[in-house]
């Protein structure tokens, strides 16, 4: 599949400028959330994203009812639709997949506050109707025109990976010219205190934001920022994961599966402190590869990434030539998902 | 459109509030029997009470991960995909050594809202945790894989209404495109306090035992089940001698594009997405032997459905098997994909319960008692919250 | 509570939850149409409408027969709630 636009807003601010900016420094604007114990407030660092951006492209009358997910995701779109060069173009071929670990998380409990502030009869029929995980589907279709098929997918890590098989899907069988894919998750106090409850890797920052592109036929000659080459999603059950000697693998450096799973002489980048951890991860790490690749460069993995496991790790800006990128998840359940992004 | 193969089903698992096996839920179906009441296992402060489709008997599975047990849905799942697997005749050892994918649909299984843990939370209590583990192990179509050891791509579908028949029509092309062996599709949901109040909100649940298509229809009861159909590869199942149960010819999906919660007054992407089904498998409208339609028994989605049938399928017997179930939200499609290949196989559909006056808005009428079929292809179509439309085309051959 | 009053709880309440956040009370005209042209409001609007105006005037709505005759302008909504809480 041929990536003809990308659009992102998250912790390092707004669009592929503003991502290039992000990576160059090598970190991200680290903001502090409060999240409430019962022993008082704890304070946590998060990467948030702010959607006011998206003024530019739709009236605020019309978004008065969607909320902060829908708005990022809406955000990202439009950025990737305006990148491809295709902000007015006709939308009937058109299908979209969204991609999200949590859905709108915010808007979820906003409906249980409605419930149980007030009593059930007084439940927000607003606030249900967003609350479910395609609403930003829903309003993307309706704000964009797009009348092709829409598909939300929600699966944790592996959310981005499994909604890029609708996509070629919908290539494939020639239900769609083009599809408009991404990746959507938001903060939420309950999750800032749920992360505080469960620990993860103790250095990852929670993070928000949503990451979408464009994508075509394999048919476009040229696509600005590559192709997809080719994905593997399943389970590895102990095997190690086969990927190109000659690609870079973007991954999450603190996760010791990566070192068990991974070819010991792999090249290995981790961009995690740019855009936070959160499910839909993988779409920032498609977008930073489809940003090398336009660019011809490979960015340095920014130093807050600590590397507890030793891998290979970039870590200063090189004149490599890299001709491919495989953006690799793994869970602890043995589930995994290599997506390549290469020139041609 | 490129035409599509057949893809063969070689199993059906079922359990919903009208049988917990296929067998018991077509037997409800024929007798015409329905068994709607207010919910059992949440109360509810509303001054009236809605009926819904609660399934009473115990879920079989209890899955375990991490010491926790896996929420309903989930279990559900479980359940469905085992009863499948055992009707397509595989041994669960025998699929580890394949390819084989999960593709399932759903709405409560993947939503964050433990009421009881956010109670708690507000409370600025510890909350006991469970709820969230429950939740993060709990993905309907990895709970699926996990039990049944399975390696292939795992995919759970959140287009709400519409999410099971978008999961079988996901799946099936999973099997042409050579990326899976074998793919276990389906949908599951189960009944709980957020939707249940979250459609009262709306104004569209009824009150009474719903109505499908009838003229005085007040809107949808819930329900709660799932469904699992074991779709594989010709050469798969010839290999193993296993003769096919139905077959996957195609499938439509298109959007409305106009509202959040209501459907387009004209139908436009009802009617492209049958449109798009039917080109897919290279079929035409004549050769529909009958639609499991949607019918939820809103005033609006019955109007709209009912239009586009007899626009497009105009004399094409149609039902609503929500009069039994209930609207099963993320496990509906699956299920009617269900009682579809059943009855093809049996040549005959059950009566559309419920339905009992014609509404003079609404250009035809559905099925009024169980009625014999022919013809060798069927629709199951559902319309989803957000505006999607999804269809799905089976047929008894698949030539 | 007068008419007067219901009027302006009632615009706010329009304004504020309906996230109408361009407009004041001033600018919704009495007998404007609240859905359709006018004020714009849709479906959804209307059944959120309905929880709001049993939540905030203890006045309830039955259906949505009932709610499209109260609905028609902020006039008429208010007129509906008054001999609501009279009776």
């Amino acid at each position: 599949m041929a990536i003809i636009g990308v659009g992102v807003v998250g912790g390092f601010g707004c669009g592929m400028t503003d991502l290039a900016g992000a990576l160059t420094q090598g970190g991200a604007a680290v903001k502090t959330v409060s999240v409430k114990t019962s022993k008082g407030m704890v304070s946590q660092p998060a990467l948030l994203a702010d959607p006011s951006s998206l003024e530019r492209f739709v009236p605020k009358r019309a978004v008065r009812r969607i909320d902060h997910f829908s708005r990022l995701a809406l955000l990202a779109a439009h950025l990737a639709l305006e990148d491809a060069g295709k902000l007015h173009a006709e939308r009937q071929k058109m299908g979209l997949v969204v991609a999200t670990g949590y859905g709108a998380t915010r808007t979820t409990f906003a409906f249980l506050d409605s419930v149980i502030n007030d009593g059930d009869p007084y439940a927000s029929p607003t606030l249900f109707s967003n609350s479910v995980h395609n609403a930003a589907a829903g309003h993307l279709s309706i704000l964009l025109g797009v009348t092709g098929p829409c598909l939300t997918v929600s699966q944790f890590d592996m959310s981005v990976a499994s909604s890029l098989l609708s996509a070629w899907q919908w290539l494939d069988e020639e239900r769609a010219d083009t599809v408009l894919l991404g990746g959507v998750d938001e903060y939420c106090e309950v999750l800032g205190y749920c992360r505080h409850r469960l620990p993860g890797c103790q250095s990852a920052v929670i993070g928000e934001g949503a990451a979408f592109f464009v994508l075509s036929r394999d048919a476009e000659t040229s696509p600005p920022y590559g192709f997809i080459s080719d994905l593997q999603i399943g389970n590895h059950w102990g095997r190690e994961l086969s990927t190109p000697h000659d690609a870079l693998l973007l991954l999450d450096a603190c996760s010791s599966e990566y070192r068990q799973y991974i070819r010991g002489d792999s090249r290995v980048a981790s961009y995690s402190p740019i855009y936070g951890s959160l499910p839909v991860g993988m779409a920032f790490d498609m977008a930073i590869a489809s940003l090398s690749l336009k660019e011809g460069k490979v960015f340095p993995s920014p130093k807050a990434v600590g590397n507890p496991f030793r891998l290979n790790i970039i870590e200063q800006e090189q004149d490599l030539i890299i001709p491919q990128f495989c953006c690799v998840k793994l869970t602890e359940n043995g589930q995994f998902a290599v997506v390549t992004l290469a020139r041609r | 459109m490129k035409r599509a193969a057949p893809v063969p089903i070689t199993g059906v698992g079922c359990l919903c509030a009208a049988g917990m096996n296929l067998q018991q839920c077509m037997d409800s179906l024929f007798r015409g029997t329905r068994h709607a009441a207010p919910p059992t296992r949440f109360e509810t402060s509303h001054p009236v009470n809605y009926p819904v489709f609660e399934v009473h008997a115990d879920i079989p599975t209890t899955a375990l991960h991490h010491g926790v047990e896996l929420g309903r849905t989930s279990r559900l799942a479980v359940a469905a995909a085992i009863q499948a697997v055992q009707d397509a005749r595989w041994i669960p050892e025998q699929l580890r050594s394949r390819r084989v994918g999960v593709c399932m649909g759903t709405t409560v299984g993947s939503a964050m809202n433990s009421e009881e843990f956010y109670r708690q939370y507000r409370q600025a209590e510890d909350p006991d945790m469970d709820p969230v583990i429950r939740f993060l192990a709990g993905n309907p179509a990895t709970a699926v894989a996990r039990e049944l050891g399975l390696t292939g791509p795992c995919q759970t579908v959140v287009n709400a209404c519409s999410s099971g028949t978008d999961a079988v029509g996901l799946g099936a092309f999973w099997i042409r495109s050579g990326i899976c062996d074998v793919v276990i599709a389906g949908g599951a949901d189960e009944l709980c306090r957020v939707t249940y109040n979250g459609f009262i909100s709306l104004m569209i649940s009824d009150d009474s035992p719903c109505r499908p298509f009838d003229r005085d229809r007040k809107g949808l009861n819930l329900g709660e089940g799932a469904a699992v159909l074991v779709l594989e590869s010709d050469q798969t199942s010839q290999a193993r001698m296993k003769k096919a149960r139905s077959f996957v010819l195609g499938y439509g999906s298109a959007s409305d594009a106009y509202h959040l919660t209501a459907p387009r007054p004209d139908g436009s992407g009802l009617r492209r997405a049958i449109s798009e089904a039917l080109n897919h498998c290279g079929r035409s409208a004549e050769e529909v032997a009958f639609v499991n339609a949607h019918g939820t028994g809103t005033p609006d989605n019955d109007r709209v459905e009912c239009r586009i049938l007899q626009e497009v399928l105009p004399g094409v017997p149609f039902f609503s098997t929500k009069g039994y179930t209930g609207h099963a939200l993320g496990a509906a499609g699956a299920l009617e994909a269900a009682f579809t290949v059943a009855c093809l196989e049996q040549g005959r559909i059950p009566q559309s319960v419920g339905f009992a006056t014609k509404d003079p808005e609404l250009p035809a009428c559905p099925v009024k008692h169980p009625t014999t079929v022919t013809g060798d292809i069927a629709i199951s179509e559902s319309l989803a919250f957000g505006g999607q439309n999804a269809v799905v085309i089976f047929g008894k051959e698949g030539a | 509570m007068s008419r007067g009053e219901i009027k302006e709880k009632l615009k706010r309440m329009i304004i504020e939850e309906l996230n109408l956040e361009d407009l004041t009370p001033d600018e919704i005209d009495d007998d404007a149409p609240l859905f359709g042209e006018g004020l714009g409001l849709d479906s959804l609007d209307a059944v959120e409408l309905v929880v709001l105006v049993q939540k905030h005037f203890g006045v309830e709505i039955k259906d949505m027969d009932e709610g499209r005759q109260a609905f028609q302008s902020a006039h008429i909504l208010a007129s509906f709630i008054e001999e609501r809480l009279a009776a």
